[in-house]
């Protein structure tokens, strides 16, 4: 089995009072085994529907999905053997201490007792809670609650980890041990499919990128090939000196602190380089990160949040 | 899953929701205890202590027709707040199991009230085998019930709260209008038929006569069982066939 999750002419429309609401659109997408995969946009891009119908939590409308080559709507058992998920702004069960929301996760899905104290044990190591073990998960910061989530799926024996946004609120050094779980996660051969806002996360950690908006798809492919299909890969920041008009032949400008950003092709890009150096002003020069892609391709920030309440996901 | 992962997931799911919180908050047990024996005091002071058998027979009834309120509430909980059962769906635990498992978790939680009562009905009234079992059938149909009851109706809340409001009437519907505490015969014969319509008034019934605080002859005692089977296996059932797993 070489694909962890395919999905095909995906559609998903939510039946509201207010009438409809389109959160997936015709997705065609696969995902590769033993990598992360990313899924970036912004609320209501329909990232949150597509791992809800990936994690059988929710039914498709039309199109199909399909986990490690198993139907999600019509051979969901086998699905679900072989899945965990960490669902979004999901909270754990706030009487368990750290130990036994893990432990008791694992042998709830029918994981060996001996075995299951032994990986609880592990990722409690592995993500710096094992001096919290005893300590009642009411009484964590959100940020060690979210991290006692993500460890509890991550000790699992599943082969497909579905992650909605499973850094949000977290600290960046906590992040950091996220991460190092995650990428522990895939050395042992799964696939973890990770949802987020954080766009250096989803580079960091994704071999595979998504970007969705409106539901729809509008970029995928590694990193790199995400970069090489944006039309103007270069970025500059031009502090003084040269005004905006003297700027907007070279590619698209736009206001920032302290100066503009400019996004350019490489040739333009070198020679306003040259240029802004030579009238003495200050200025950067490299790739576009993937928050410059995600503006470039979608016209907004990452973190814009425009989209009416009933579209929300 | 094979039966003997079924079996273990039900009792692993009934430690934690059971067990687990009796330990971390055992003040949580006294208000299992709160609205039955309420009631027990309020029937027997206002009965001169006449009714005392009475409010032993309803105080175990609506101890376990609160883990219904208590699984609906949990359930409704565990799915809209935590997303809970959003993370169980995406496992290998099958629905029965983690219903069968929360509705058990609910019993064990009850279990030291219904003790209190039966402490109370030993040292009043001892009961003879035959009416000790059929307590106990009695009080295991209930439990399927309102398990039943329960279930359907938190998946179908997209909010907690709105659980509240179906608790008060279900509570009403239940406990209150049927001769839970008090023989049937004290209700107006002009209403009588209402309380005919809720399956607690035949489980009252049979659990009355097990005190021998009435006389039930055999025709109505089938009735009575029939009634409560039945009632019991169509909420079971239409909790398997409309009680949302996944969401549409």
């Amino acid at each position: 089995m070489s694909n962890a999750v395919e999905a095909r002419a995906l559609s998903k429309t939510y039946r509201h009072s207010g009438g409809t609401t389109d959160a997936l659109s015709g997705v065609d997408l696969t995902i590769p085994t033993g990598r992360v995969y990313g899924m970036i946009g912004r609320n209501g891009a329909g990232k949150t529907t597509f791992v809800r119908i990936g994690a059988t939590q929710l039914a498709l409308t039309s199109g199909s999905m399909s986990v490690l080559g198993y139907d999600v709507m019509t051979e969901t058992s086998k699905v679900r053997a072989r899945i965990a998920a960490v669902p979004q702004e999901s909270r754990p069960l706030y009487f368990l201490n750290v130990f036994e929301l893990i432990y008791l996760y694992l042998t709830i899905r029918g994981t060996e007792a001996r075995d299951a104290r032994k990986r609880t044990e592990a990722v409690l190591a592995e993500l710096g809670l094992a001096d919290s073990r005893k300590r009642l998960v009411s009484h964590l910061s959100g940020g060690m609650r979210r991290r006692a989530m993500v460890a509890m799926v991550l000790a699992s024996d599943a082969d497909v980890l579905f992650l909605d946004e499973p850094t949000t609120g977290l600290d960046p050094i906590a992040r950091r041990e996220v991460w190092t779980a995650i990428r522990r996660a895939i050395r042992d051969g799964r696939t973890v499919l990770l949802t987020t806002h954080y766009l250096d996360e989803a580079e960091a950690l994704s071999s595979r990128l998504a970007l969705l908006d409106g539901g729809r798809v509008l970029l995928e492919g590694t990193p790199t090939e995400i970069r090489e299909r944006v039309r103007q890969p270069f970025r500059l920041v031009v502090s003084g000196v040269l005004g905006r008009a003297e700027l907007e032949p070279f590619g698209s400008v736009s206001t920032v602190e302290g100066g503009y950003l400019v996004f350019a092709k490489e040739a333009p890009a070198r020679e306003l380089a040259q240029l802004a150096l030579s009238k003495g002003a200050r200025v950067s020069l490299g790739p576009v990160t993937l928050e410059d892609i995600f503006l470039q391709v979608v016209g907004k920030a990452i973190d814009a949040d425009d989209v009416p309440a009933e579209a929300a996901e | 899953m094979t039966e003997r992962h079924r079996l273990r997931s039900v009792l692993w799911l009934a430690y934690m929701n059971g067990i687990v919180p009796m330990r971390t908050q055992p003040l949580y047990l006294l208000s299992i205890l709160a609205s039955p024996l309420s009631f027990l005091f309020f029937v027997t002071v206002a009965s001169g202590g006449t009714l005392f058998l009475y409010g032993i027979a309803g105080g175990m009834l609506l101890t376990v027709l609160s883990v219904g309120t208590s699984l609906q509430t949990d359930m409704s909980h565990y799915r809209t707040d935590l997303k809970f059962q959003d993370v169980i769906v995406a496992s290998p635990v099958e629905a029965p199991v983690y219903v069968v498992g929360i509705a058990l978790s609910e019993l064990i939680y009850s279990l030291p009230g219904i003790a209190v009562f039966i402490a109370l009905g030993a040292w009043e009234a001892p009961v003879a085998l035959v009416g000790a079992v059929t307590i106990f059938a009695v009080l295991l149909m209930v439990w399927a019930l309102a398990t039943a009851l329960g279930f359907t109706l938190a998946t179908f809340f997209a909010d907690v709260r709105e659980t509240f409001v179906f608790s008060s009437l279900v509570s009403l519907g239940l406990t209150v209008l049927p001769p839970v505490y008090y023989p049937i015969s004290a209700i107006p014969a002009s209403v009588r038929w209402l309380a005919y319509l809720s399956p607690t008034t035949y489980a009252a019934m049979l659990m009355q006569g097990a005190f021998g605080l009435q006389h039930l002859t055999f025709s109505s005692q089938v009735i009575d069982w029939a009634v409560l089977i039945l009632s019991s296996l169509a909420l079971l059932s239409i909790a398997a066939l409309k009680a949302r797993w996944r969401d549409p």
